[in-house]
């Protein structure tokens, strides 16, 4: 169980959320901010305070956001554009710092028209 | 020579860690509670104190911080030692029992420890780029207002903490300016009501970039997020109130059996160090179910196998709470 930021974070990166979470999942991707699967705990702490309601736990999610909880695996467990290896398990975003990359398909996305 | 002597040290404030010491109480055994937050409750009263929970076994419905005012009601008939704000950061044997040394240089002996440290310990969440100036002027928590008397005051931060105390400062300090990164704070409406009819200074859509002095800091720049202009504000103190993260390393340090975040358990809830047991969210096995409810029943197997770790005479089974009152 875990939760999952959708793609109305796309362009937006409030990063409320990053702030809030006491495990230091949520890593910054280059258009969105995405938790990890294994690192997150379930508090729940991070889904209130997102300004744009990104945020779901996976158990309910709506059916036409389900893509996104694959794309937040995805992140984590596939070579991003430009890199050798998966992330995998980094065990806290404040050791990586902002990624500067997204999955090939949130870079693919178009721009958040909500975005300022 | 130890500053506290006990049969047994629960290592975690939480639901998990209360209920355990209450067990531990239940059999006659002293107990010491330790936990890095300066109040008891864990995860609930850090993360989600307002919440109700539903799944309590006997509770249809009860607030986070309702249930542990109960579970610290129920140990307290049986006067353990509380140890809050203290780190378990080293573990030691003896001959019958353990150390186990905090952070701040306390030593705890028992024959038997409990750790019920849920995710980790809490510390606060660190200002990027502060790191050096920790203790010469930048601070993260704010347990009293008097030091600030006489000083401009910077407080970083949108939650609850940053605005109870930037109000709290305000009329001690000589000013108080309130940074966010936002527009909108998450702290609680009322504060934010009272928050815009004070003085403080609220200066939003900034981000600190640097802070600037000599010996002492002098000032801290931030830029607009939005027209990325920067501007310099002179403070003698900053707090940064950015929230909290859970680590589990200083429980690693002990060397204990820790895999991804967890401390491995068999079915007495034994680790792989002698004379310590775990209970709660932290504990993993093959078929684990982190809820409250499941942690209770890990604290009750946990601290009657270690009764019977302390006292090889002890039987396992405690007898029923229902053939005497708490004395």
């Amino acid at each position: 169980m875990t939760y999952v930021i959708t793609s109305s974070c796309v362009d937006i990166k409030d990063m409320s959320c990053i702030e809030e979470c006491p495990v230091d999942c949520i890593y910054e991707g280059e258009r969105k901010l995405y938790i990890h699967p294994k690192e997150c705990i379930d508090c729940g702490a991070c889904e209130p305070v997102c300004p744009v309601d990104a945020i779901y736990p996976d158990r309910t999610l709506p059916a036409d956001k389900l893509d996104d909880k694959e794309d937040n695996r995805v992140f984590f467990y596939l070579p991003l554009p430009g890199r050798d290896e998966p992330l995998s398990s980094p065990g806290g975003s404040m050791k990586t710092g902002p990624l500067e990359a997204d999955t090939e398909r949130t870079a693919a996305l178009p721009p958040n028209p909500d975005a300022d | 020579m130890v500053d506290v002597d006990v049969d047994v040290l629960v290592v975690g404030a939480g639901p998990s860690g209360l209920y355990g010491a209450y067990y531990a109480g239940f059999r006659g055994l002293t107990t010491a509670i330790l936990d890095a937050l300066p109040e008891p409750g864990g995860q609930v009263t850090a993360l989600y104190p307002e919440k109700m929970i539903f799944d309590i076994a006997g509770f249809p419905a009860v607030r986070g911080k309702d249930l542990v005012q109960n579970l610290v009601a129920q140990v307290a008939p049986f006067h353990p030692h509380y140890l809050l704000g203290e780190q378990a950061v080293a573990y030691a044997q003896t001959e019958g029992g353990v150390v186990i040394t905090t952070a701040s240089g306390k030593t705890v002996a028992a024959k038997a420890v409990i750790v019920t440290g849920g995710i980790g310990t809490f510390n606060p969440r660190p200002l990027p780029g502060g790191a050096e100036w920790e203790g010469r002027g930048l601070e993260y928590i704010v347990p009293t207002y008097l030091p600030y008397a006489g000083k401009d005051v910077v407080i970083v931060g949108g939650g609850d903490s940053a605005v109870d105390w930037a109000l709290g400062l305000e009329g001690v300090a000589e000013s108080v300016t309130l940074l966010h990164r936002r527009d909108e704070f998450r702290a609680h409406a009322h504060s934010v009501k009272l928050l815009k009819d004070s003085s403080v200074e609220v200066v939003t859509s900034v981000q600190p970039v640097s802070i600037n002095g000599e010996k002492r800091l002098e000032s801290i720049t931030v830029r607009h997020v939005k027209t990325k202009e920067t501007r310099d504000l002179p403070c003698q103190a900053i707090v940064a109130a950015l929230g909290f993260t859970a680590d589990i390393s200083p429980l690693e340090a002990w060397g204990l059996d820790v895999h991804e975040r967890h401390i491995l358990v068999d079915t007495t809830m034994a680790t792989n160090l002698p004379r310590v047991f775990a209970a709660g969210d932290i504990t993993d096995y093959p078929g684990k179910v982190r809820l409250i409810s499941v942690g209770f029943g890990e604290a009750a197997t946990a601290v009657n196998n270690a009764a019977t770790v302390i006292d090889p005479q002890a039987t396992i089974f405690p007898g029923h709470s229902t053939e005497g009152a708490p004395a």
